[in-house]
């Protein structure tokens, strides 16, 4: 009966158009979006930031720049003959700074200083530490006196993670969610057109009737996942530093919470406008808190700690670690694994309680 | 086929349902009829297992619900008022799931498709998806849901509302057909001439109880005799006060029905001794319309 009930759910799945692109199409748009906004200084599969930089022929200090800049991941000098050239290329907002290198005294880094410091500080920063090392070789051997270590017990990061390293997960995370609000509608719906009395006719267990609603969306949950992470590792070139193993567990673990956090939703909401309208909102201030847009760790402290209690949040920290640390295995995403389940227990032991049947 | 004793239903201090004792013979064709609030949809919900009882048994074909539920679901079937089915698939696609919930095996759901398609006429239709259907087309495929499984005791909830007249009249003959056939048959309806000319017996229900149960023509006799309606003029008040002693007297505005106690005669007399004339005279027919009124004191029709 699950089977039937799994291959009826996949055909009306594969009619409903705004069902499909909600759980497939967009969370790949998100990606794409949220992809080229936070590149920010390049690597992996990330475009190089142009920088215009204006120096007299012969200019020692103009041509041993562009050499350096030439060296480093992220930037591509592109001289041009005049300073005002430099300037007017960032006020038109293209190029996100630029170098005016004078015969003698300071070099001018043309950037937009009202620009939010988010935005600007890693570029102005980056840009600054390439000029220094590129004028005082010295400067090479001084960064040697501090160097970036990951503390003990977190593994090595992939090399040269690019912005979707961090995209994927987010919207996998975000969108993978929302099949919580596909399986409450589809309760709903049921309801409404008394296919529900139907089922309870039937010589069925009401768990079984209930079964046959929530594995068919678990399914769909674990294609949407897989769907999602394909495209994230084959077109975006997103890494998997990790086990592929502690991957599909992480990902079960999603699916489960979020299809008993729709069950919940199904419980309490009592019409499809009712759904849409709070599920909806509920699922996307889940996301924000929970670092699916908004990376946790650039959080305040207090934010920070809201987001444990969001089941999102450890989803997020479990990719993150399998993604880009280097050797994780299951037993490192264990506690993201752990918690999903349990938070998945809770939705799921509410909504029976509060699941009404007739 | 069907025996349901002291069936009752309360949602918190609200009965729905007080003590239903309700009796079907297999192969027999009852109506059940009510008010709507009357607890008809309570109780039938309840005879299904669709809806938990607080009091009472149902047994189908000698199988508890209670302690047996599966083989008593195994040989009902349903055809809810709603529309139960999936208008996005297709009659094929629909009848498979809902076979798949009475686990009938694949050689032979193929078959019941086919034919429970073929009696409802939808059999061109079958690879189309039910969202293109006509309201009529929609409640065939509704009731062939109900058919699939072959059950013992089919439960028919209004199965004609609001369709066209060609849907209505398939619709109908097919249910006679099982009956002739020797399906036991609950059917509720408003339509009053539908349940006259299918149904063996009628049950009426009436706030949460069943307050009248036997064939139609013994119910007839029962609650109601042939009786007039008269159009009065003049002065309507004296003139009922001279009729009430020669019969049973129901006056709205000036009109009243009269069901003589003897002959018509002495009733048309009366009226005019007591100052009114009569400007019309109709001759009503007893019939379930008559009952339902009677027992009720609504129009069953009106209910909609």
């Amino acid at each position: 009966m699950i089977g039937a009930a799994i291959k009826k759910d996949v055909r009306l799945l594969l009619r409903d158009r705004g069902a499909l692109i909600s759980l497939f199409a967009l969370p790949i748009i998100f990606m794409i979006v949220f992809g080229s906004i936070f590149k920010v200084g390049g690597g992996g599969s990330g475009r190089d930031i142009d920088v215009p930089i204006q120096f007299a022929d012969g200019d020692r200090r103009g041509e041993q720049i562009v050499r350096t800049l030439d060296e480093a991941p992220g930037f591509t000098p592109v001289r041009v003959s005049a300073a005002d050239e430099v300037r007017a290329r960032v006020a038109s907002e293209g190029a996100r700074a630029g170098l005016v290198v004078p015969p003698a005294g300071p070099i001018e880094l043309v950037i937009d200083l009202s620009a939010p410091l988010q935005v600007r500080a890693p570029v102005e920063q980056s840009l600054t530490a390439h000029v220094i090392r590129a004028l005082f070789p010295l400067a090479a051997e001084m960064t040697s006196v501090v160097q970036s270590k990951s503390p003990p017990g977190l593994a090595a990061p992939v090399e040269t993670p690019s912005s979707f390293q961090l995209t994927v997960p987010g919207n996998a995370v975000l969108f993978g969610f929302f099949i919580a609000l596909t399986t409450a509608m589809a309760f709903l719906g049921e309801r409404k057109t008394g296919t529900w009395r139907r089922l309870l006719a039937a010589p069925v267990r009401r768990s079984t009737a209930l079964l046959a609603t929530l594995v068919p969306y678990f399914l769909v949950g674990c294609c949407q996942l897989a769907f999602l992470f394909g495209v994230g590792v084959l077109a975006f070139g997103m890494k998997v530093a990790g086990s592929v193993v502690a991957l599909i567990v992480l990902s079960l673990a999603v699916v489960w919470c979020a299809v008993a956090l729709g069950l919940l939703f199904a419980s309490v909401a009592s019409t499809e406008k009712q759904l849409g309208g709070i599920g909806s909102v509920v699922l996307l201030v889940m996301g924000m808190l929970g670092g699916a847009m908004i990376p946790r760790i650039a959080m305040p402290p207090f934010m920070k700690s809201l987001g444990l209690g969001i089941p999102h949040s450890w989803a997020l920290d479990g990719y993150y670690a399998v993604l880009v640390r280097e050797g994780t295995g299951l037993a490192d995403v264990a506690p993201s694994v752990f918690a999903l389940f349990a938070f998945g227990v809770g939705f799921a032991a509410l909504g029976l309680a509060l699941f009404k049947f007739e | 086929m069907l025996s349901v004793r002291g069936l009752g239903k309360d949602y918190g201090a609200r009965t729905a349902v007080k003590a239903l004792d309700l009796e079907v013979a297999r192969g027999e064709c009852v109506g059940l009829l009510g008010p709507n609030g009357a607890g008809k949809t309570t109780a039938i919900s309840m005879i299904c297992g669709v809806v938990t009882r607080t009091r009472g048994s149902v047994a189908i074909a000698g199988h508890d619900l209670a302690t047996a539920p599966f083989a008593a679901k195994a040989r009902l079937g349903l055809v809810p008022q709603d529309l139960a089915i999936y208008e996005e698939l297709t009659p094929v696609e629909n009848l498979e799931f809902f076979g798949a919930l009475y686990g009938l095996d694949r050689a032979r759901l193929q078959a019941r498709i086919a034919a429970v398609l073929d009696v409802v006429g939808l059999s061109d239709r079958a690879g189309e998806p039910a969202r293109r259907f006509s309201g009529g087309m929609k409640r065939r495929l509704n009731l062939a849901a109900g058919l699939l499984h072959e059950p013992e005791l089919l439960i028919l909830d209004e199965p004609t509302v609001g369709v066209d007249p060609q849907s209505r009249n398939r619709i109908f003959e097919t249910v006679k057909r099982l009956h002739g056939s020797g399906t036991t048959i609950i059917y509720t309806s408003h339509y009053m001439e539908e349940v006259e000319e299918l149904c063996d017996r009628v049950a009426i229900i009436d706030g949460g109880a069943i307050i009248a149960d036997g064939a139609i023509a013994d119910l007839v006799a029962k609650h109601t005799g042939r009786g007039v309606e008269l159009e009065l003029a003049g002065d309507v008040e004296a003139a009922v006060a001279r009729v009430t002693p020669l019969g049973e007297v129901t006056r709205t505005g000036s009109a009243i029905r009269v069901v003589p106690h003897g002959a018509l005669a002495p009733v048309i007399a009366a009226i005019e001794e007591g100052g009114a004339s009569i400007t019309r005279i109709e001759s009503h027919e007893a019939n379930l319309e008559a009952v339902f009124l009677a027992l009720t004191g609504h129009e069953l029709r009106d209910e909609r």
